[in-house]
């Protein structure tokens, strides 16, 4: 199948008009609601499926143009990303030069991801980046306050580039007898990653009594957790279509994804509460920051990876 | 030419940088449609404030807006004073003349006479980000010496943070244009008519920190 002049797989093409499909269907019926009896319940609803679906559109963009656009798109989420990051956090005067290197790596990062450079890929953040930021740190010959920017600064830079920029090697894993290739498994990755949130949220708000972390994220409960990595396992059987995974290595990979998507949740939550602060921005309406989006993802990506290679071998 | 020059160098060039790249954001609570002179007054805490206030600006605004600067600073040479001019639309006050020249109150007078519109930071020279230091009497001066001529207030948040001061490294992050309403001083003291200008910045300073559920106030 073409589209717009790129070769697109059946199966994608199906579930990206099956997500647009509904997320319109959801756009009229808030749309219609909202006017027919103005509430700012279905404003911010209305609000949050429109930015879903531009988040859609993007997603659309990923998995159907050339990998080359897709990897510039997700470094630039990258950059947003860790500009949020560092804008809600403390650094100091002395930290400005440590602090523009950091924004240097997402290009170098992305270039070995999109060229599949496996070993710097994997080196370069958590060895150079690690021993350079500090190195640079203390050039500046401040000392007051440096250790607190030589942890921050290498763990921003991991959590909003390293675990992200995973996704790109995507595009160049070869599996033998596999079409659908890194398409389907972004498709994959991303659909169980936003569908966990949802339906943890939705089983919480179904069922949940008994809060897992009162302190830290007080709307989570043992039954949205439980019910919400079951569903996903469940979800990821039924559009298993999209790998080269077996039932099995489906259903595990989906109950991962499960469990980790919900503990980005609580660190990114974690890192909010000691901050004081409710959203990490306000770039998407009706959600907050690209962080507060991506929370789930930046564990999910990299152990989908992992989970997936481990497979296939 | 050097209207036009500046429309597509800040709307196509500055403007989309400052969003996508450096992370500005530019709210504005009222329109400039029906604005046609006016002295925009903000913090100062950069020297990207004038870029940004700019580039905020509707393009036909543009030609008429002026800015200021130190001309013992800026316009030591030909070439820096052209630049000033063709990029800022500068007027170089000499900081370091003589008694017996013309005082800078009556030059800027002078412009808005003329119908132009000025920006000016009350707070003179760049203060720590987030502090607003105490307004000197010019602009009130300024307001009182033209009744009809209205102040729009800017409160800028997190540029200080984009370039500080005696800075050269320019670094993203996520930062405020936020334009008010636009005002005429309803008081025709010097000393209420600071006030009055001083209150409208940390008006618009508040709104801002309490509708910012991120970040530091």
């Amino acid at each position: 199948m073409k589209i717009l002049g790129n070769n697109v797989q059946p199966e994608v093409a199906y579930i990206m008009a099956i997500v647009f499909g509904v997320l319109l269907l959801l756009l009229f019926t808030f749309y219609i609601l909202s006017k027919k009896k103005p509430s700012t319940m279905m404003d911010e609803l209305f609000l949050r499926t429109r930015s879903w679906f531009f988040i859609a559109i993007g997603i659309g963009i990923l998995v159907i143009a050339p990998s080359i656009v897709g990897t510039v798109l997700v470094s630039y989420v990258s950059f947003i990303a860790l500009r949020e990051m560092f804008s809600i956090s403390y650094f100091r005067e002395a930290d400005r030069t440590a602090l523009a290197f950091a924004y240097l790596a997402i290009p170098i990062q992305y270039y070995f991801a999109y060229h599949g450079m496996h070993q710097p890929f994997l080196y370069f953040i958590p060895v150079v980046m690690f021993i350079g930021l500090p190195v640079l740190l203390v050039l500046s010959g401040k000392t007051k306050g440096i250790a607190v920017s030589m942890c921050l600064i290498p763990t921003i830079l991991m959590l909003t580039i390293y675990m992200l920029s995973h996704i790109i090697l995507l595009f160049s894993l070869e599996i033998p007898n596999f079409e659908i290739g890194a398409s389907g498994l972004i498709l994959f990755l991303i659909l169980c990653t936003s569908f966990n949130d949802v339906f943890q949220f939705t089983w919480g708000k179904l069922l949940g009594k008994n809060k897992i972390t009162p302190t830290v994220s007080p709307n989570k409960t043992w039954a949205g957790f439980i019910g919400g990595i079951l569903t996903t396992g469940l979800l990821a059987y039924f559009i298993k279509f999209l790998t080269p995974l077996t039932g099995l290595q489906a259903i595990l990979l989906g109950l991962t994804i499960g469990i980790a998507g919900f503990l980005g949740d609580l660190i990114i939550s974690a890192i909010k509460r000691d901050l004081q602060i409710k959203d990490t921005g306000n770039l998407i309406p009706g959600h907050g920051g690209v962080m507060d989006r991506l929370d789930s993802m930046i564990l999910t990506t990299p152990i989908f990876y992992y989970m997936l290679v481990f497979f296939i071998n | 030419m050097k209207n036009i020059f500046r429309k597509i160098f800040y709307g196509l060039l500055v403007r989309p940088f400052l969003k996508y790249i450096i992370g500005v954001q530019f709210k504005y609570e009222s329109t400039f449609e029906n604005l046609d002179q006016f002295i925009i007054v903000a913090n100062h805490n950069s020297h990207f404030d004038a870029i940004s206030i700019l580039a905020a600006l509707p393009a036909n605004k543009l030609k008429n807006v002026r800015t200021i600067a130190a001309g013992d600073y800026f316009g030591t040479s030909p070439s820096s004073e052209g630049i000033m001019n063709l990029f800022f639309n500068a007027i170089l006050i000499n900081r370091k003349r003589k008694k017996t020249e013309r005082s800078s109150i009556d030059i800027l007078d002078e412009y808005l006479k003329n119908g132009e519109s000025l920006i000016l930071f009350p707070e003179g020279s760049r203060g720590k980000p987030g502090v607003l230091s105490e307004f000197k009497k010019g602009i009130a001066v300024l307001l009182k010496k033209n009744p009809n001529i209205p102040f729009v207030p800017i409160y800028l948040d997190g540029l200080g943070k984009v370039l500080p001061k005696d800075k050269f490294l320019l670094l993203p992050m996520n930062s405020i244009v936020n334009f008010g309403k636009a005002i005429l001083p309803k008081q025709d003291k010097v000393e209420s008519i600071v006030a009055e200008v001083k209150a409208a910045i940390l008006e618009l300073k508040d709104k801002n920190n309490k509708n910012k559920k991120y970040g530091y106030a």
